[in-house]
């Protein structure tokens, strides 16, 4: 084979591309992504033994000392293989949930392989299938590797068989391994080699690089991961930002190891980091090609897009004058969390919050933890809502992400909810009750197929029911067997009303819900009942009530506390029952004053709870 | 009487100083008797199983009281309680004994009140009236219940008859006799307790203490919960208490205390009114003002402890910011509350540090000053954690 003229840095790069390996890992949760990962980086050199237990147990010091966050599943390997020559394997992490499959699907673009990680024990789950359909889609060679060999109920038959009825890829050549005993490890970095194809794309061209990733470091400012896809970059160059158009001086390239290394040049084929003094993580946007100002690309990189908040919820700061301390967080944390977004908002109820916009309820969950952990904020999180669409009767549509903005029914001609296509993946035991589970969620069947002992359920279902208890009902109904990936397919008209909570006869802001029309009644009496567990007794009657406009649908009481005192304190007793009295203050600290009632933070998420047995 | 005298307190920094009006603040003594034939389950005083060593007690007592004086130099005492345990496991000869040493070490005034506590049994009974020879003016039994199949579900070593008997000789030495009294007993039901308090009632003692059974940390009863009358249940028994014992001509004068007109406890009064107490024995607190501020003390709890070293006791000021909510875990416990002008004469804090919290809890129903007195409303009395905790500083 005649090998083409090439300039000489041209041909340098053609023969060392070859030797280039971009892949990522597909895997369950729990099914031992990380572990791998480890175990690949170690394999490589990439950390020592006690690197790689610092890099856990003490980043914030690695941190300090190469001043840039390290990402440990992100990293530049070299490899020496069987046929005797060094490989650079660039392993990119993947997000591991639902809620970021638009991440997922950016990691994976960005490489030619994919390991498909499945565990021998337990087979296949939704959410592997969902990111691996995105890799077949994007043309990405899936590697099946079968995990946890060491584990007795390993079953790599059945797992072999499932990976091809599921999926429907060849799993004869399925490696086996144990990321924990290290098992397999070597074989599955040949695999990468010999059956993940080397990047292709051209030196020559224009600069096109696609950003798989961006966080905020507290002393370079943004950091973007890319991978360079055709054409070449460094330091000095002006960069732009192809969605935006804006123009940034390339402060600096280099590749991680997973440890940052500065490098002269990133160049097609090759994955690694930019610095360039931007300050705004939202400039940086996953998914978007960056080029050179100087000879920009005709065209950016399929795939990008702006990511959407699909679930909305009010934060309050159970204490109000913690608002600012709580604004401050939220800034802190958006610096590393672009699709966290948030504007402030007035509840009569809860005084002054914000409504903040999540990707899914599961990132919800990772944002209210982190504000109570990381910036020890006391917070009132009322019940995520989905935006609804409302079209007026002037012929406007209004988009309502707190439901006590809904428009008068007067006004509008048709409320329009979110319909999500949901996949399901559920052993055939837990079928029936999977599918009752699903049409009382006013799911419509989009198909069923079976795979073995795993059948594949497709629902398109409104995305208002999913968010509310769908998961942990999944869960409860298949014993935690069933797994569920899910996409926004569209708008679609639908019956609902407002569900008003009213506490002693004022009607409390916070508490209210947008929900179809037919369950109204019903969900309004679980609602009421569930609060009236979580609401605890106090001096006086506290009556709770839901309503739909002036109906009452459901009234629950919570009866007055009878008494609330020390049977005895004597001279020695003092300093044990101050402790005790002390403690009963700081329980009530964390309730939320609402007229004359005191209400506990989980009471303003009840509706999360109702018929959770 | 106890005698006040206003003078306008000076603030300082740090401590509060009670320098003006210290020596005008009433002094009790409380003596601690640690030992107990049997723990009961629900008690978490300090008291324990082992074999009492009387005379060496004794003398313990003794050299912790003279280790004391220089702190309580001149003060004349008002009351003496001696508590456990089981101070009526003490021979007649002790208790005279110790008193003795007492009145030779402080000045006592001649119409003290001296309450000792007694358990109900036959042995105990036998000796109440050389307790009456000894000095003792006050009996105070912990009878809890006269039902047999109650006093064993709260590990009572005493039964009903000998309660009954118990309570007689009392009568026969003692004008002065209260019973210890509880309710919401395990699997008590509502006529149950009215019978308890009615046999108690029948008997004609001076004094009532009827306490709702509280499951506290750290006792048998709190890792093991018995089944025990609900919220609502309880509090039905708790208001068949107060209207019955009103009926029967007892007033009801603090949360769990009831007298007859005038025999109200002047010894408890004292702790409920913020005054001095010097506590002596295993384990025992005091509570002591005088010209640098206010401390509490604690002695060593277990009686190897103490008896190995009686004299050197822990200390600990009392802080500016601890003193309000201190003040008022006592004060408010009385029906009739205080006179607003003992806050500052017993904390030397101005009354503008419990301003707000006075303020919040009269907003909310719960606390009234009536004729100068700071006293809790009748709703503030139900809701008396509630009260308090305006004033805690946490």
């Amino acid at each position: 084979m005649k090998a083409p003229i090439l300039a000489p840095l041209s041909l340098f790069w053609y023969l060392s591309v070859q030797h280039i390996r971009n892949f990522s890992i597909i895997a369950h949760i729990d099914h031992g992504k990380s572990t791998l990962a480890d175990r690949i980086i170690q394999r490589c050199g990439g950390l020592s033994d006690r690197e790689m237990e610092a890099q856990v147990l003490d980043s914030m010091d690695i941190e300090r000392e190469r001043g840039i966050t390290i990402k440990a599943q992100t990293a530049a390997l070299q490899y020496k293989a069987r046929d005797g020559k060094i490989y650079n394997l660039n392993l990119i992490d993947t997000p591991g949930h639902v809620d970021f499959s638009y991440e997922v699907s950016r990691s994976l673009s960005a490489c030619e392989g994919a390991l498909l990680v499945v565990d021998a024990s337990q087979g296949v789950e939704a959410q592997t299938v969902a990111n691996c359909y995105t890799a077949i889609e994007l043309g990405v060679e899936v590697v099946p590797v079968l995990n946890k060999m060491d584990l007795p109920q390993a079953d790599p038959d059945g797992a072999r068989q499932e990976v091809e009825e599921v999926i429907g890829i060849d799993a004869t050549d399925a490696i086996p391994c144990s990321a924990k005993t290290g098992m397999g490890v070597e074989d599955i970095l040949e695999a990468v080699i010999a059956r993940i194809p080397a990047p292709r794309g051209k030196l020559d061209a224009p600069l096109k690089a696609l950003i798989i990733d961006s966080w905020f470091d507290n002393y370079v400012g943004v950091v973007m991961l890319v991978r360079v896809v055709d054409g070449s970059l460094k330091a000095k160059d002006k960069i732009k930002l192809m969605s935006t158009g804006t123009v940034h001086l390339c402060e600096q390239v280099g590749v991680f190891t997973p440890k940052s290394l500065p490098r002269p040049e990133l160049r097609a084929g090759e994955v690694g980091f930019i610095i360039s003094g931007i300050k705004e993580l939202q400039a940086a946007k996953v998914g978007d090609t960056v080029t050179l100002v100087d000879r920009p690309a005709t065209e950016a990189l399929p795939g990008f897009k702006e990511i959407k908040s699909q679930v909305f919820a009010g934060l309050y700061p159970v204490e109000s004058n913690q608002y600012d301390s709580l604004r401050d967080a939220l800034e802190k944390l958006q610096l590393n969390d672009a699709s966290l977004h948030y504007e402030p908002e007035v509840s009569q109820a809860l005084g002054f919050g914000f409504r903040c916009g999540f990707l899914g309820l599961l990132h919800m969950e990772i944002v209210q933890e982190r504000l109570e952990r990381e910036f020890d904020q006391d917070l009132i999180t009322t019940a995520p809502t989905v935006v609804y669409e409302v079209l007026m009767r002037d012929g406007s549509v209004v988009q309502v992400e707190n439901p006590a903005k809904l428009p008068d029914s007067q006004k509008a001609e048709e409320i329009r909810e979110p319909i999500i296509t949901t996949k399901i993946f559920v052993p055939q035991d837990y079928l029936g009750a999977v599918i009752m589970l699903c049409e009382s969620k006013r799911g419509s069947q989009v198909n069923m197929a079976y795979h073995g002992r795993q059948v594949q359920l497709t629902y398109d279902m409104p995305m208002a029911e999913v968010v509310m208890d769908f998961f942990d009902k999944l869960k409860s109904v298949s014993r935690g067997y069933a797994s569920l990936d899910y996409e926004f397919k569209e708008y679609r008209a639908a019956d609902v009303v407002k569900l008003d909570v009213l506490i002693n006869t004022e009607k409390v802001d916070a508490l209210s819900l947008i929900v179809h029309r037919a369950n109204a009644p019903y969900r309004g009496r679980e609602l009421a009942s569930k609060m009236r567990e979580l609401i605890p007794r106090q001096m006086y009657d506290v009556a709770i009530q839901a309503a739909i406009g002036s109906t009452i649908v459901a009234r629950e009481n919570v009866k007055a506390m009878r008494k609330d005192v020390l049977a005895k304190c004597y001279g020695g007793d003092i300093s044990r029952k101050k402790k005790l009295l002390e403690k009963q203050k700081a329980g009530k600290k964390r309730m939320k004053q609402v007229g004359s009632v005191e209400i506990p933070q989980e009471a303003f998420l009840a509706v999360l709870r109702v018929g959770g047995k | 009487m106890i005698p006040i005298v206003a003078v306008p307190p000076v603030p300082q920094k740090g401590f509060p100083s009670v320098t003006s009006t210290f020596l005008s603040v009433p002094l009790s003594l409380y003596v601690h008797w640690p030992w107990c034939v049997r723990k009961c389950p629900y008690c978490d005083f300090n008291s324990h199983e082992s074999v009492p060593q009387e005379a060496t007690y004794l003398d313990a007592l003794i050299a912790d009281l003279e280790a004391a004086l220089p702190l309580i130099w001149g003060r004349p005492i008002i009351s003496i309680f001696i508590g456990g345990g089981t101070p009526s496991l003490m021979s007649g000869a002790t208790v005279d004994a110790l008193l003795a040493a007492l009145r030779m070490r402080l000045p006592l005034l001649p119409e003290a009140e001296i309450t000792l506590e007694a358990n109900p049994g036959t042995v105990e009974a036998a000796r109440f009236a050389a307790y009456r020879d000894a000095g003792v003016n006050r009996l105070s039994l912990g009878i809890q219940s006269f039902a047999d199949a109650k006093l064993a579900a709260l590990g009572r070593i005493h039964s009903g008859d000998e309660a009954q008997r118990a309570i007689e000789i009392a009568q026969k030495h003692f004008e002065r006799v209260n019973l210890d009294l509880m309710y919401a007993l395990p699997e008590q039901t509502l006529p149950e307790a009215q019978r308890d308090l009615a046999t108690a009632i029948a008997t004609g003692v001076s004094h009532l203490s009827a306490y709702h059974l509280t499951l506290e940390p750290n006792t048998p009863f709190h890792h093991a919960p018995p089944p025990l009358p609900d919220d609502d249940l309880a509090a039905d028994m708790q208001d068949m208490v107060e209207e019955t014992l009103a009926t029967a001509g007892y007033q009801h004068y603090e949360t769990s205390a009831f007298a007859k007109p005038r025999q109200q406890c002047q010894h408890n009064l004292n702790y409920w009114g913020f005054g001095d107490y010097l506590g002596i024995g295993a384990g025992a607190h005091s509570k002591l003002s005088d010209h640098t501020g206010i401390r509490r003390e604690a002695r060593p709890r277990h009686p190897k402890d103490y008896l190995a070293d009686p004299v050197t006791r822990q200390w600990q000021p009392v802080t500016t910011e601890d003193l309000p909510g201190e003040f008022m875990m006592n004060a408010l416990r009385l029906t009739d509350g205080v006179p607003l002008a003992w806050f500052s004469e017993r904390t030397g804090l101005p009354l503008s540090a419990i301003e707000k919290s006075a303020l919040a809890g009269r907003q909310e129903g719960l606390l009234e000053v009536v004729d100068n007195r700071l006293r809790p409303t009748p709703q503030g009395r139900r809701f008396l954690n509630r009260l308090i905790t305006l004033f805690l500083d946490a």
